[in-house]
């Protein structure tokens, strides 16, 4: 047998990556056991969350050391990282799209690279600095401008407040800044894809006597549509984690559903990183195995939007592939 | 999907980081023996021991005036200083990552028990105002009780003209406004000495949610969660007929601010205001009932002139460290600490006040089970 050091050794650096993520689920799922076996299934049906009393001495409830009143339940939490991420997808998606299409067909070719690398640095502002400007300049408009305007206009949908916008903090403004922090992650790779057209098909449907938007709705689009797919994929990846600029926003809403957009809310990522410091006193240590039992439930909230993706995507690819034949 | 991998391991590096600078800690502390041995052998070469701090955010700013001075006066003592939150600080000096944590609330009683030899030193005592934003109010210190502050954040007082606060404020004009709460998001020593007031005022909010570095926070309409002081200060400059809590050394940024300060009830049934007089007898209340472990809390201590929310701010220590060389270096660190480092150079700007002499004795005690 012939050993291949050059082979081995790309199969052992391949092997890293899966290996990694399964020790991190592996770990995930033993550390949070205890407290798997301490909440069941009320865990993610439950809208509760309480640490008890860290501070007090821990009492025993069904055979495990937990302290006093400790109770945990993050459904509120499991609602406002679906919620805050979906509306930022729907911000973000025409923002993007129409960025791309902008930049793709609208601009003359020297200026693009420009224009596209300046697309490209808002992807690598640091969440911080969204969460900052969120604070400083997006929480005071919606909370004295936008908020009140809504309510009182649009106000008998519930949703949309019922009349009271509160102070600023909360669904809409953390859903507007992941928008922002997303819209250049899509709008690049739909970019790119764009630039990928063949000249032949935009040029054989101009020819035809497509009008410009004719050609890059019927003739471009659909030829981009997976990688569409593919950039909201990464894009809601990206919302999903987001744990800085949600936590400085979003109002952190805790024990209640949200009821409109101007609730506060907290993510799952967000209410991990507020509480872990607290957790850490715990003396009996379920309060940091509950947090790491939620980082469990985002990961599989994060595998079954990205597996949905996919099978969207590969539904579409087909779809496309059909009305070629 | 990278963020995922970094989402949930972002406490690996958290930890090997911690590691590695206990590792470089326990190799300069050895080379601090060999070094010592070669003073002895009649070598005059400096020795460097590095201490790591970190937890309290509120002590943070605190540690930074004392750090350049301290290792001015004492060159072979390296000290690091990070701001990581009170449960971190408890954390990982009980763990051994770090030799000095710093926190806003003494140890649990379930935790000594569980290690007998971590030890809670007051280093210095700070306060928390109770402030507020009333149009035309905010330069008129309100009057605030316990009772009234547990049924607002409690959603019970939801209008700055209910009775209960009109019955405080006899003669003030209190809009007919919907209060708006806003609470400690992360975990804080602010929270936990803001709820133990509560709780030792009011029976209701002792039974539920209690107190701690975080509670679980009823749901309160159109109530707001911040993170950080500087967060709860943006947000109450924010939101007219807003009230929050504070740590007092944002003092000069609040007044800047323009929020108001309330006056609170204390045991007494006086209303007080945070001035370095009001906190020190609320202090000085406890001073005789001290134990010699100085875990005590004197929020809403007794004394007609006690601010009802001040406490110690402690270092906690392992009295049993890995060699001399670092228990001796924690000693002179924390000795300089409450003598030289409680001088008002330091306190006035972060608006702590020095430890009662008694107190200070206490601590000395406890700094010197450190081998």
């Amino acid at each position: 047998m012939t050993i291949r050091p050059f082979r081995l050794t790309l199969l052992g650096l391949s092997l890293l990556i899966p290996l990694a993520l399964a020790a991190v689920v592996l770990f995930l799922l033993s550390f949070s056991w205890q407290a798997i076996g301490y909440s069941g299934f009320s865990f993610i049906t439950h809208e509760f969350f309480n640490m008890g009393g860290i501070d007090g001495d821990p009492v025993t409830v069904r055979g495990v050391s937990v302290p006093a009143g400790a109770d945990y339940g993050i459904l509120v939490f499991i609602l406002g990282t679906i919620l805050t991420s979906g509306i930022a997808i729907l911000i973000a998606v025409p923002l993007s799209v129409g960025a791309a299409i902008f930049l793709a067909e609208s601009i003359p070719d020297k200026f693009r690279p420009v224009l596209s690398m300046l697309v490209e640095l808002v992807a690598v502002v640091p969440s911080v600095v969204f969460g900052l400007w969120g604070v400083a300049v997006l929480v005071p408009f919606i909370g004295n401008i936008l908020g009140p305007a809504i309510s009182h206009t649009l106000g008998f949908i519930s949703v949309l407040g019922g009349g009271d916008s509160g102070g600023g903090y909360g669904l809409l403004a953390a859903s507007v800044v992941l928008a922002l922090m997303i819209t250049p992650i899509i709008a690049t790779t739909l970019l790119d894809a764009l630039l990928q057209v063949p000249k032949e098909n935009r040029e054989s449907a101009f020819a035809l006597g497509a009008t410009h938007f004719e050609v890059v709705t019927k003739a471009m689009m659909p030829m981009v549509r997976t990688t569409l797919i593919g950039g909201i994929v990464l894009a809601l990846g990206r919302a999903l984690g987001e744990t800085m600029a949600v936590l400085m926003v979003s109002g952190g809403g805790s024990n209640a559903m949200p009821s409109s957009i101007f609730s506060p809310v907290a993510t799952i990522a967000s209410f991990i990183v507020s509480q872990l410091d607290s957790a850490e006193s715990d003396p009996t240590n379920m309060a940091v195995r509950a947090l790491a039992e939620m980082a469990l439930v985002l990961f599989i909230i994060t595998l079954v939007t990205n597996a949905g993706a996919k099978v969207l995507s590969s539904g579409v690819l087909n779809n496309v592939r059909n009305r070629k034949h | 999907m990278p963020w995922v991998r970094q989402c949930f391991t972002i406490r690996g590096p958290l930890v090997q980081f911690t590691k590695n600078i206990r590792r470089s800690v326990l190799l300069r502390s050895g080379a601090a023996a060999l070094a010592l041995a070669a003073i002895s052998a009649g070598t005059a070469k400096a020795a460097t021991v590095t201490l790591v701090e970190s937890g309290s955010s509120l002590l943070y700013p605190l540690f930074n005036l004392w750090v350049p001075d301290f290792t001015a006066a004492n060159p072979g003592i390296q000290v690091t200083t990070t701001s990581t939150g009170s449960g971190a600080g408890i954390a990982q000096a009980t763990k051994g990552l770090i030799q000095v944590g710093a926190s806003d609330a003494y140890m649990s009683d379930a935790l000594v028990a569980k290690n007998p030899t971590m030890m809670s030193i007051p280093l210095a005592i700070s306060a928390q105002a109770v402030n507020y934003n009333l149009p035309g109010l905010n330069d008129k210190h309100i009057k605030l009780s316990g009772p009234i502050l547990a049924g607002i954040f409690s959603g019970k007082i939801t209008e700055w003209n209910d009775p209960a606060i009109k019955a405080a404020n006899p003669g003030v004009a209190l809009p007919a406004h919907t209060i708006i709460p806003i609470h400690r998001l992360d975990g804080s020593g602010d929270t936990f000495i803001f709820t133990q007031y509560l709780s030792a005022s009011t029976p209701s909010w002792k039974a539920s949610p209690g107190f701690g570095t975080t509670v679980s926070w009823a749901a309160v309409p159109g109530e707001i969660g911040a993170k950080g002081n500087a967060g709860m200060l943006a947000a109450a400059a924010a939101n007219p007929y807003s009230v929050t809590y504070i740590g007092v050394s944002y003092a000069a940024k609040v007044e800047a601010a323009g929020l108001g300060q309330a006056m609170l009830k204390n045991a007494d049934g006086k209303y007080v205001l945070p001035t370095p007089e009001t906190i020190a007898a609320a202090a000085n209340s406890v001073v005789t009932d001290t134990p010699t472990d100085e875990r005590i809390s004197f929020i809403f201590a007794d004394g007609p002139d006690s601010y009802p929310i001040a406490n110690y701010e402690y270092a906690v220590v392992n009295s049993k460290q890995p060699d001399g060389a670092t228990a001796g270096a924690i000693q002179t660190l924390l000795n300089w600490a409450i003598t030289t480092g409680n001088s008002p150079t330091y306190l006035d700007k972060v608006h702590f006040l020095p430890l009662p002499t008694a107190i200070q004795i206490l601590s000395k005690t406890q700094i010197a089970k450190v081998q």
